[in-house]
């Protein structure tokens, strides 16, 4: 009798397990695959018969727990770099890091601006105050003194989350690219409150009954930075120096061409003598171009627009205001040959335009009209 | 008298101990992972071990070992073995003979006989993550004595 019940018992113990395992797995798992610490029981029944009776056996409950496979994705989450201003703060480079692991990790976060050369080529300024934050309100865009958090705390397994690297662009005009890297590192999860410890692998022995750490991720960047089965991944942005202000100065002249009485012999400003302004625009900004330069200068009163005489080219040296092979707008406004700047007068305004579509860096463009003293 | 204390300490005892008990037919499950080395032949050997760390995706093997430990001959053995939902069949271990599957615990047979019905109404042949049982059945009675084991091969979901 005893001994009945002890049997009894211990097959109501086993379909216990069995049941107990079945109902704990009805999820199905995701890609990351059945949760790290999950102890998966088998149990065998079998049947038979002894002179025509049937009887059944059940086996051994037999375990093992699933142990920890590490693996994580970074990616920078945005197709083009970053534009950006000189001397801009707060500028925003975003990245999303997901949990491959089948289980919930903390991720810590830290960010380098080594060159990586064959990835961004003419990589030549860094970031001043770089900082990493996670988007903690999921808003997918930074927001500052909102996301705060400086690690991914509790990212279940195949979630995502979106980190941003933060910095200011320094004051150099000369600053071109910044390629920054965001090094992710999976870390033990478990805690709300606080910020885990960086997995290590478990080295030595299985203990069934142990959730081992497998590293199982992957070479993320292939550059011999970061390594496989590191438990690391990393993913490269850039900030690219999109507009910048360029230095563009105007220098307007004068000089008397003509007049009536001394012609072209030291001619005197008086009425009826003829005038040239001379507009020269500089663009001292080495290796930029500006673009669009518009110059306009309004008749002044008491002169008479000279029309066709709206000279846009190379200047020269005072007195001569454009070189020769300038060119001579049409006043309407229309396409010179040769050319892509353009010119125009009008009179309503009593205004002269030239406008220079593209000023080179280091170069200057000179314009020049004639008017008569009324 | 036995006292709870007893009981408990009996419930603790390998559970093989307790089939032992319950009657001729002995039915010993385990799971066993592949462990691969280098022979000194060049040939890397396959030996099955005891899991060390299984994580998703790994190849898992189930062993079932039977005996009649009893002094009659045992017919109609069949031995069932209901997958845990973490595990995903794939195969019969090689030397073992082809388990019948089912994916729905009651018709078995070859995994290409089988199909799955969809939630929408249509079926589909059978693949092997749809099995959730295998099964083998003994051609002729188990001899007083005498033992065997069937295997099959799986992966951690």
């Amino acid at each position: 009798m005893h001994a009945k019940g002890v049997i009894r018992t211990l097959l109501a113990g086993t379909a216990a397990i069995v049941s107990a395992g079945t109902a704990s797995a009805q999820t199905v798992p995701g890609p990351a695959g059945t949760g790290a610490g999950t102890t998966v029981t088998n149990t065998a029944t079998a049947s038979y018969s002894v002179n025509g009776v049937t009887q059944s056996a059940t086996s051994n409950a037999v375990s093992f727990v699933v142990d920890r496979k590490v693996n994580l994705t970074v990616i920078a989450n945005q197709q083009a770099n970053t534009q950006v201003a000189i001397g801009k703060a707060n500028v925003v480079t975003t990245f999303k890091v997901t949990n491959n692991t089948n289980g919930t990790q903390d991720f810590l976060l830290s960010a380098n601006q080594l060159p990586i050369q064959n990835l961004f080529a003419g990589d030549n300024f860094d970031l001043t105050n770089l900082r990493v934050f996670v988007d903690s309100n999921g808003n997918g865009t930074y927001d500052d003194g909102v996301d705060k958090a400086t690690y991914i705390n509790e990212l279940g397994a195949d979630q995502s989350a979106i980190v941003f690297i933060v910095g200011d662009v320094p004051n150099d005009q000369a600053a071109a690219l910044a390629a920054v890297t965001l090094i992710v590192q999976v870390a033990a999860g478990g805690d709300p409150a606080a910020q885990g410890a960086p997995l290590v692998p478990t080295v030595g022995l299985n203990d069934d009954a142990v959730v081992d750490v497998v590293f199982a991720d992957n070479d993320s960047d292939g550059l011999g930075l970061d390594t496989a089965l590191n438990g690391q991944g990393r993913a490269s942005a850039a900030y690219e120096i999109g507009t910048r202000n360029v230095a563009l100065s105007v220098a307007k002249s004068q000089v008397v061409i003509s007049d009536p009485i001394n012609l072209l012999v030291a001619p005197k400003a008086i009425p009826g003598a003829v005038v040239q302004y001379c507009l020269v625009v500089t663009n001292a900004t080495v290796g930029t171009a500006a673009a669009n330069v518009n110059l306009t200068d309004i008749v002044p009163a008491n002169t008479t627009y000279q029309p066709g005489t709206l000279t846009i080219g190379l200047p020269g040296i005072n007195p001569i205001c454009t070189l020769p092979g300038s060119f001579i707008a049409n006043d309407a406004g229309g396409l010179i040959t040769g050319t892509t700047y353009t010119g125009s007068y009008d009179a309503t305004a009593k205004r002269v335009t030239a406008t220079i579509p593209v000023l080179l860096g280091a170069t200057s463009v000179a314009a020049s009209f004639r008017v008569t003293i009324n | 008298m036995i006292t709870r204390p007893m009981i408990a300490a009996v419930l603790v005892a390998t559970a093989a101990a307790a089939s032992a008990a319950a009657g001729p037919l002995q039915v010993s499950s385990s799971i066993l992972v592949e462990a691969r080395s280098a022979a000194a032949d060049g040939t890397t050997r396959v030996t099955l071990v005891k899991p060390t760390k299984v994580t998703p995706g790994d190849k898992v093997i189930f062993v079932l070992a039977y005996r009649n430990s009893g002094a009659q001959p045992l017919a109609n053995v069949v031995l069932d073995n209901p997958l845990p939902r973490q595990i995903a069949y794939r195969s019969a271990n090689p030397g073992s003979p082809a388990p019948d599957v089912s994916v729905d615990g009651k018709t078995y047979g070859s995994l290409a006989t089988l199909r799955v019905r969809s939630p929408d109404g249509s079926t589909r042949a059978a693949s092997p993550n749809d099995v959730t049982s295998v099964r083998w059945r003994l051609a002729s009675p188990l001899a007083a004595g005498s033992q065997g084991q069937f295997a099959f091969q799986a992966v951690l979901k």
